[in-house]
């Protein structure tokens, strides 16, 4: 690995900037990811900035259980995302549709059969810290070495 | 001749200001806003489609997450509903604890509506003082209920659980603690001259068109409309509510209305510990069969629920009548119509405090 992919590989890991999309939630998962952007929690001191545009996005949180308006747009948000990219389940909606995955519901989960999905996180709703723990993991496992397992 | 150009800016579905998905199509003539079409159907889920045919004890937690940010109001109406359908009283003790779980959610809730505003307009110092004032009143919901945000605290015929001597001295510090930092921020956003320059005068809606749009909640008050559904619950009533209004009309009055029913909830907890009944917080009671309609007011105004059980406590038929539904079609019919840029467009659709979530269900 040359200097130049080395610097890349830590640039990427220290600057991570997250999109959210919610394809059908109760609105709980939202506030608890708006709430991570507390200066209690201060997502920013490990270089994660919330901006919320796809196109400059490398995390995408995905919050919900797939409702019908999202079928198509969910996966032509996810090509706009430039490489090298992540997309974390926040919540039970996108993992198993949690209470909505019922007879007569218009919901489509797991998010998993459209979008390939890094890390989920369970909770109805996870914790703010559970989410960033998340994002954290995923820097990790996708950002931090991405030069050697793409050369 | 000077030719205007008109253009269609499409705003969302995924934007930085919106904290859900919402499609605004906006006319402009130059930069002038001469219409809006609000497109929504991102977040319908069949809620009430799912409800129908279960027992209330799946409802519960069901008509919870009918909205994330306003959970307990969702739990307060539907249990009430249910309670004014079997005819079970509650312990005054745990009407009491309702007010005081429905008071500290309807903080948290202004509270995010009034970060969502200052973030809208890139006040953002503002804005994170609010986001962390916001923490502190999430702890207080967590130390009552036990969950930040779907709590399921309230059950029929009471409350789930009670709160003990020492917490709610607890209670009564960390609400000195709120209010003090609270009035703080609320006058840095009444005098600060910047923010008045964003919103002053911004997104006007007048009385009679509150009226034809049958606005509710924050945004009728904010209009001079002093309807409150509280004004109608016995506890409140109890308590010698007041609803505030204000007769400004703009953006400044709508987020100044929240803030001030901030600090009117936290005078009502203040009471409702004060005069805290004795006694036990579960009555006990059997859900029967019946319908009616029941409305409560939840942050972002009147909620209402029709219900119709059988014998078993089961739902048979079940409609939510929510309150974002009618500000939004406030917001896009009259306050974002003629507004100068489009950056005056996103924070006067958030200025009305829309939730989409419990809009579509």
């Amino acid at each position: 690995m040359t200097i130049l992919q080395r610097i890349k590989n830590k640039v990427r890991a220290r600057s991570i900037h997250v999109a959210y999309v919610d394809v059908g939630s109760c609105n709980g998962c939202d506030i608890e990811v708006l709430a991570c952007l507390a200066p209690r929690y201060d997502i920013e001191q490990y270089g994660i900035f919330v901006h919320n545009n796809p196109r400059e996005a490398d995390v995408l949180l995905v919050i919900g259980a797939y409702t019908p308006g999202w079928e198509e747009k969910l996966a032509m948000v996810w090509e706009k995302i430039p490489d090298p990219k992540a997309a974390v389940a926040i919540g039970n909606c996108p993992i198993s549709g949690c209470l909505f995955n019922r007879r007569e519901s218009f919901v489509d989960p797991p998010v998993k059969k459209h979008i390939p999905i890094a890390a989920e996180v369970p909770g109805c709703p996870p914790r703010p810290t559970e989410i960033l723990q998340a994002i954290l993991s995923v820097r990790d496992s996708v950002f931090a070495n991405w030069e050697e397992e793409h050369p | 001749m000077k030719r205007t150009v008109d253009v269609n800016i499409p705003l969302g579905p995924i934007h930085p200001c919106f904290k859900e998905p919402v499609r605004l199509k906006c006319e402009a003539k130059g930069e002038r806003i001469v219409g809006v079409e609000v497109e929504l159907g991102y977040m319908k889920k069949g809620i009430e489609r799912i409800m129908k045919g279960r027992p209330w004890q799946e409802v519960m937690f069901l008509a919870e997450r009918v909205c994330g940010i306003c959970s307990v109001i969702h739990n307060m109406v539907f249990i009430e509903a249910m309670e004014q359908i079997s005819g079970i009283s509650v312990p005054p003790r745990a009407a009491y604890l309702r007010v005081i779980a429905n008071e500290l959610d309807r903080m948290q809730s202004h509270l995010l509506a009034n970060f969502s505003y200052c973030y809208t307009i890139e006040h953002e110092t503002l804005g994170m003082y609010l986001l962390d004032l916001r923490e502190q009143v999430m702890d207080e919901l967590e130390h009552l209920t036990g969950a930040r945000v779907t709590c399921a605290y309230i059950i029929p015929g009471g409350v789930r659980c009670d709160i003990p001597r020492p917490d709610a001295e607890l209670l009564q510090t960390s609400l000195d603690r709120i209010e003090r930092d609270l009035r703080r921020y609320s006058g840095m956003f009444a005098d600060g001259p910047m923010i008045a320059l964003r919103s002053r005068g911004v997104g006007i809606l007048t009385q009679e068109a509150a009226q034809q749009a049958h606005a509710v909640g924050p945004t009728a008050r904010a209009s001079g409309i002093a309807a409150d559904c509280r004004l109608n619950h016995p506890t409140y009533r109890q308590l010698g509510f007041v609803p505030v209004s204000r007769k400004d009309h703009d953006n400044y009055a709508r987020v100044m209305v929240r803030f001030d029913e901030v600090v009117q909830s936290i005078g009502l907890i203040r009471k409702c510990l004060q005069d805290l009944p004795k006694g036990v917080i579960r009555g006990g009671g059997v859900c029967k069969a019946g319908e009616t309609r029941y409305s409560g007011e939840a942050p972002r105004g009147e909620l209402t629920y029709f219900i119709k059980s059988d014998e078993y406590g089961r739902i048979v038929d079940i409609q939510i009548q929510t309150p974002s539904i009618m500000n939004i079609e406030a917001c896009c019919h009259e306050m974002i119509l003629g507004a100068d840029s489009i950056a005056d467009v996103t924070s006067t659709f958030v200025s009305a405090d829309p939730c989409v979530a419990c809009t579509e269900r």
